[in-house]
């Protein structure tokens, strides 16, 4: 019993005679990069099973993909693994030939073609969460994907999909290339791998898994044999952060670089901050209202969904609730995309909103269950904040709003059966893809938001299918600008916003760049 | 003494199925639905549905209750709908985070509250017995999130005399996980510096949430004390001329420990499953964040397993107090 107290003192006494040259071990440190955020989102590293955005965040950085694009550009594809590609009509589609560049795996493995193969006929077998755009918007099967030779891949596509957007879908998480000795090595009952997957990486970017403790932090080293070499950062740590003033307090004391979910207060403080750099980065979120335009109700009369776009004061909501942290937009598009559409039909008019209401027949007003979310709204605004707003917004001709708050997951329980009467919610598109939002937010037949809010507009659903499969580009923005100038006339959306994201570093942090599809290459980045 | 835990035993079972029933009826009784919450706003009527057969979600509640106890008396606390993981496993991993801060809130509380208190009797009516009431008020209704974020910026932020949120630094990597509890594994690592670092992570939420169990223990503390120093056998022992130390530790706390052990066993039951908010705003990834995090998505199952281990715990301890009754009072058998 005394030995033992007497080895813990003395453990005790050497650990804190340790502890005193602190200073020198930390030299790590400007090799080493740290994000405070709010990472609770992710449940697997697998790139073939990840479709959340701490998920991607990581597949990007650890996995390559064929196709990819840099920075801020998301209209143009780049060559990643892939060094050239070509698309060539054929009898039943289109044919995609990829050559692929010389690139090894962190296992020391080269990145062959066969790999790729594998990785995608992974994803359809496993059907994961993200299976649906190989095999429902790509229409590709176990077959479609060949490879003649090991630094050649073959991709067949019918007639019903588009080319460009299989290759815009390629450069999300689903396209992340696996080492396929790898995952087939560590294979439990036909599982492709995952279950080992959900923890280690085995991939060919820039960045490896050294390990990831779950609700703790993400901890990635350096891919020694990665062509997009990371010349300055060694290691990237995510630390869980949920709070925002926890990531407030950790960036001013020098804990973290990097803080993720800033809310638009802090977020304006830390622009006067000279020992911060505020970064507004953008997103393809929109928030917006939906109104159910069904039989019997409330908003089935087109009119009264105009008069709704026209008392809703986007402005200020974007002025004083986001503090300048959203972009104006009223179609359904996000900006950015190749197929948006800028035009800003609606102006904040309380008097035109009130005769569209007499027209319609309903200058006495009327009162509805207005469905929100619980939590923070798109931008880091609560939702209870921009409900009340909304309101007060729609009060003015006639429209008493009830405000219902609730969790998400009983909201969308009642959005999907059809029985929201206005709820506010946010949309993001799944891959960085004009369809991403077209099909969705107006073929009704696709049994999403169209569907939801109970709006069947034939035209619009044509319109939609037409431009998902157009594959000249001028065309496809033509099909676009009439499908959006339709819903903004018609459809059962008032968009409210289109949100950035603050993301906070310390000063020192250089090349730190997010761009809208949530993507951040931790290889560019340095500390001074 | 031995058919007495085993009846205990055979009793905390019966309570413990209650937990599972009660905890099962509550969380399938919400009108919501977890594939839904699982899979998010942009998932398809196809994959929802695929999602419920797979789960089992889409069977009559009897079945799946039945299907639940079956694997659980087997040792499986099922799959957790949100990350697709055992939930024994997450549970493993999850609970020793909880149990270090637990047990580090429980020191600081024993340490500040015991002697608090009995300084407090001692001086009865003076100025540190005011001091000890006034902490002990305040300690009892200052709100734990409150206290915490104080705390973060008065000895974290501006002063920089500790560490913030987090098991340990930001910089450094955690040891290779054995026991789970970081200090332990740092001591198996032969790592001092992380040992170090792990320690001082641990004094601000420690504190935090010990706060309240220090205020409390010294109340009962104090006046437990004075209780008995008012009794005859004290005025005797100090008649026959027995150190006042000798009167206190041999005594008088001797016979105060009884209702102190009963507030001490319903406090680590307390603080085990209490830590929520202590656990949010510290980063710490122990099962108070887990069951969080579950219940806003709908994961009954998760849920279920931290409530049937927080009701294990609580069983345990107060199974463990029972038992140490015996040992500081003599007159109290099992049999």
């Amino acid at each position: 019993m005394h030995r033992t107290t007497h080895r813990l003192r003395s453990t005790l006494a050497l650990a804190l005679a340790l502890s005193l040259p602190l200073a020198a071990a930390q030299s790590g440190r400007e090799s080493t990069l740290v994000l405070g955020g709010d990472f609770s989102d992710l449940i697997t590293l697998d790139p073939g099973v990840s479709y959340e955005f701490t998920g991607s965040l990581l597949a990007g950085n650890l996995y390559d993909t064929l196709v990819a694009y840099e920075g801020n550009n998301l209209t143009t594809l780049r060559p990643r693994l892939a060094s050239s590609w070509k698309v060539a009509p054929t009898a039943t589609g289109s044919r995609i030939t990829f050559t692929l560049r010389d690139a090894k795996f962190s296992t020391g493995r080269p990145v062959t073609a066969a790999d790729v193969v594998y990785s995608l006929n992974r994803v359809i077998s496993l059907k994961t969460p993200s299976s649906f755009l190989l095999t429902d918007v790509a229409n590709i099967k176990i077959g479609s994907v060949t490879a003649p030779d090991a630094k050649t891949l073959v991709m067949d596509i019918p007639k019903t999909a588009n080319p460009n957007i299989v290759l815009a879908l390629l450069t999300f998480n689903v396209g992340g290339v696996i080492d396929s000795a790898e995952a087939k090595s560590h294979e439990q009952n036909g599982d492709f791998g995952t279950a080992w997957l959900k923890d280690h990486s085995a991939g060919s970017g820039p960045f490896a898994l050294n390990r990831w403790d779950r609700s703790a932090q993400v901890a990635l080293d350096i891919n020694p044999n990665a062509f997009r070499k990371s010349p300055n950062i060694k290691r990237v740590i995510l630390r869980y952060m949920q709070e925002s003033a926890v990531q407030q307090s950790a960036l001013n004391s020098g804990e973290i670089d990097v803080a993720w979910d800033y809310t638009p207060d802090a977020f304006n403080a830390a622009l006067k901050n000279s020992k911060l750099k505020a970064l507004k980065t953008g997103t393809f979120q929109l928030q917006y209202l939906g109104m159910n335009s069904g039989k019997g109700a409330a908003f089935e009369d087109a009119r009264v969904r105009q008069a709704v776009r026209y008392a809703t004061d986007q402005d200020g909501i974007i002025k004083s609730l986001l503090q300048g942290l959203g972009r104006k937009t009223q179609t359904i598009i996000p900006i950015g995309l190749a197929g948006s559409n800028s035009a800003l039909p609606y102006t904040y008019n309380v008097a035109k909103a009130k005769e569209l209401m007499a027209a319609a027949g309903k200058s006495g007003g009327f009162s509805v269950d207005f469905s929100i979310p619980t939590g923070s709204c798109a931008g880091g605004v609560p939702c209870q904040d921009l409900a009340a707003k909304v309101q007060s917004d729609l009060a003015k001709i006639g429209i008493k709003a009830n405000i219902k708050q609730m969790v998400s997951a009983d909201l969308y329980t009642m959005y999907r059966a059809q029985k929201a009467e206005l709820i506010l919610a946010p949309w993001s598109p799944d891959y960085a893809d004009a369809d991403g939002n077209g099909t969705p937010l107006a073929d009704f037949n696709a049994k999403s938001l169209a569907w939801r809010n109970v709006w069947q507009n034939d035209q619009a659903s044509k319109l939609a299918q037409a431009a998902a499969i157009e594959t000249d580009a001028t065309k496809r923005v033509a099909l676009y600008k009439q499908l959006t100038e339709l819903v903004a006339k018609d459809g059962p959306y008032a968009i409210l916003y289109q949100p950035y994201k603050p993301v906070v570093t310390s000063v020192n942090v250089v090349g730190f760049d997010r761009n809208a599809n949530g993507d951040v290459r931790f290889e560019k980045v340095s500390k001074k | 003494m031995l058919i007495y835990i085993l009846r205990r035993l055979a009793l905390m079972v019966f309570v413990l199925w209650g937990v599972t029933l009660a905890a099962f009826l509550i969380s399938h009784a919400l009108p919501a639905d977890p594939a839904a919450a699982a899979l998010g706003n942009n998932a398809r009527e196809e994959q929802l549905q695929e999602f419920r057969v797979k789960n089992g979600l889409d069977r009559p509640l009897a079945v799946q209750y039945g299907v639940y106890m079956g694997k659980l008396l087997q040792g499986d606390l099922g799959t957790s709908l949100r990350t697709q993981n055992s939930i024994t496993a997450d549970l493993k991993q999850f609970f020793p985070a909880t149990l270090e801060l637990t047990l580090g809130a429980v020191v600081f509380a024993v340490l500040i509250g015991l002697p608090l208190g009995i300084l407090a009797a001692l001086q009865h009516g003076k100025a540190l017995d005011l001091l000890a009431r006034i902490f002990a008020l305040l300690g009892g209704a200052t709100p734990v999130y409150w206290l915490a974020i104080l705390a973060l910026n008065i000895f974290h932020e501006r002063l920089g005399w500790l560490p913030g949120p987090g098991r340990i630094d930001a910089y450094s990597l955690a040891p290779p996980v054995h026991t789970g509890l970081v200090t332990m594994d740092a001591i198996l690592a032969r790592d001092p510096q992380v040992l170090v670092d792990s320690l001082r992570h641990l004094i601000l939420p420690g504190l935090v949430l010990g706060a309240f169990s220090a205020a409390l223990l010294t109340r009962m503390t104090r006046s437990a004390l004075l209780e008995v120093l008012s009794q005859d056998y004290i005025r005797t022992a100090r008649a026959k001329g027995l150190k006042q130390n000798r009167v206190i530790w041999r005594h008088a706390l001797k016979n105060a420990a009884l209702p102190l052990l009963t507030v001490f066993g319903s406090l680590f039951g307390s603080l085990l499953t209490g830590a929520v908010l202590t656990e949010t705003i510290f980063s710490w990834p122990g099962i108070g964040s887990y069951a969080t995090t579950s219940a806003i998505s709908l994961d009954f199952p998760a849920v279920m397993g931290v409530t049937l281990v927080a009701g294990l715990a609580y069983s345990v301890v107060n199974l463990l107090v029972d038992l140490a009754y015996a040992t500081f009072d003599p007159r109290i058998s099992f049999s």
